[in-house]
C-alpha cells in the first residue's frame, strides 16, 4: 500500500492536519500512529510498497540477512540437543551449522576491514576455501572418528 | 545500521518527527547502489593517497564499544579453532583419542587444565549469551542506552559464571 504523504502536511505541523485530510490512507497511517510503541512494523508497510522504485531492487541482502539469524537460532538450539541427544545426527548438524554460522561471521568481518574490487573477490575465494576445508574436515572426523560431540565430552572429562 | 539508514536516504526516503514513525518518499530514487557508492569512496580515497583519520586511537572506549569487538574477536577466534581443528583431522595420521591422551601424558597440572578449560569456555559463552543479545536487537527490543548497558553486564556476569560452573562441575 503505497503511502505518500504530502511533505508539508506532515512537516512541523505535528499531526493534526492529517486528522482533516480526506485521503483514506491517511487515516490509516493516522491509526498506526498511535502505536507508538512499534513504529517498525508501520514504516516496513510503507517501504514495502514499490510503486516509486525506478527498477526492482534485489531481495538477496534482506534474504541473506534472515539467514544469518535463522541459523544463529539453529546453532544455539543445538548446544541442548549436543548435550541431551549426543550422536550422528547432531554431529553432522553441527558441522554444517558451525560452518555455516563461522563462514557468513567471518564473511561480515571481510565485507567491513577489505575494500577494492580485486581484493574482495580474493579473500572471499580464500573464506571459501577455507570453509569448504573445514566442513569436510568435520565430515571426515565425524565419519571415521569419535564425532564431536564425544570429542567435547572427552577433552572435558579429564 | 548505519548502511540501512543510508539507503534510506539515498532512495529519497525522509524520516520526520521519529515519534510518529513516518516515512515519505520522494519521487526520485537514486541511481547507485550502497555498494558502488562505498567502492567509489574507497577508490578515490586510496588514489589520492589520504590518509584516514584517528578513529579508535582518540574516540574515548565505552563499554558497548568493548562488547562489540570483543564478540567479533571470540567469533574469529572461535572460527579460527574450528577450522584449525577440521584441517588437523584430515592432515594428522592418528585418531582423536590418541592425541588427547598424547595431550595429557604431558600432564600440565589442575590449575594450567583448569586455565585451559576455561580458555575455550569463556569465549563460546561470550560470544553465545552476547549472540542472544544480538538477536534481541534484532527483533528490536532493548536499544534504549541503559538497557543496552544493563544487558552488557548480565552478559559479562553470566559468561563469567557459566564458564566457571563448567569448569568445575562438568
Amino acid at each position: 500500500m503505497a503511502a505518500i504523504v504530502r511533505i508539508s502536511s506532515v512537516c512541523h505541523r505535528g499531526v493534526k492536519p492529517l486528522f482533516y485530510r480526506s485521503s483514506l490512507l491517511s487515516r490509516t497511517l493516522v491509526a498506526q500512529q498511535k502505536d507508538q510503541d512499534c513504529p517498525y512494523p508501520l514504516t516496513a508497510r510503507i517501504h514495502g510498497s514499490s510503486s516509486l522504485y525506478a527498477g526492482s531492487v534485489s531481495k538477496a541482502a534482506s534474504l541473506h540477512w534472515t539467514g544469518e539469524r535463522v541459523v544463529s537460532v539453529l546453532l544455539l538450539a543445538m548446544g541442548p540437543a549436543a548435550y541431551y541427544f549426543p550422536g550422528p545426527a547432531v554431529d553432522y548438524s553441527l558441522a554444517a551449522a558451525l560452518t555455516l554460522h563461522g563462514h557468513w561471521g567471518i564473511g561480515q568481518v571481510l565485507t567491513d576491514y577489505v575494500h577494492g574490487e580485486p581484493k574482495i573477490k580474493m579473500v572471499n575465494a580464500g573464506l571459501f576455501l577455507l570453509s569448504t576445508v573445514t566442513f569436510a574436515g568435520l565430515c571426515y572426523f565425524n565419519y571415521n572418528d569419535v564425532g564431536i560431540c564425544k570429542a567435547v565430552a572427552l577433552l572435558w572429562s579429564k | 545500521c548505519f548502511i540501512s539508514l543510508r539507503t534510506f536516504t539515498r532512495q529519497g526516503t525522509c524520516l520526520f518527527r521519529p515519534q510518529f514513525g513516518i516515512l515519505c518518499r520522494h519521487a526520485v530514487p537514486m541511481g547507485t547502489t550502497a555498494n558502488e557508492e562505498m567502492n567509489t569512496f574507497w577508490a578515490k580515497n586510496n588514489k589520492l593517497n589520504r590518509p584516514m583519520s584517528p578513529h579508535l586511537t582518540i574516540y574515548k572506549w565505552s563499554m558497548p564499544m568493548m562488547m562489540s569487538i570483543t564478540h567479533r574477536g571470540t567469533g574469529v577466534g572461535l572460527s579460527g579453532g574450528i577450522s584449525a581443528f577440521a584441517l588437523l583431522a584430515l592432515v594428522l595420521p592418528g585418531n582423536y583419542p590418541y592425541y588427547l591422551d598424547l595431550i595429557h601424558s604431558l600432564s600440565v597440572g589442575p590449575a594450567l587444565l583448569s586455565l585451559a578449560k576455561f580458555g575455550i569456555a569463556f569465549p563460546v559463552s561470550y560470544h553465545t549469551l552476547n549472540g542472544i543479545r544480538h538477536l534481541f536487537w534484532d527483533s528490536g527490543k532493548g536499544f534504549k542506552i541503559p538497557e543496552v548497558y544493563r544487558s552488557g553486564y548480565v552478559v559479562i556476569v553470566l559468561s563469567i559464571l557459566t564458564s566457571i560452573a563448567a569448569i568445575a562441575y562438568m
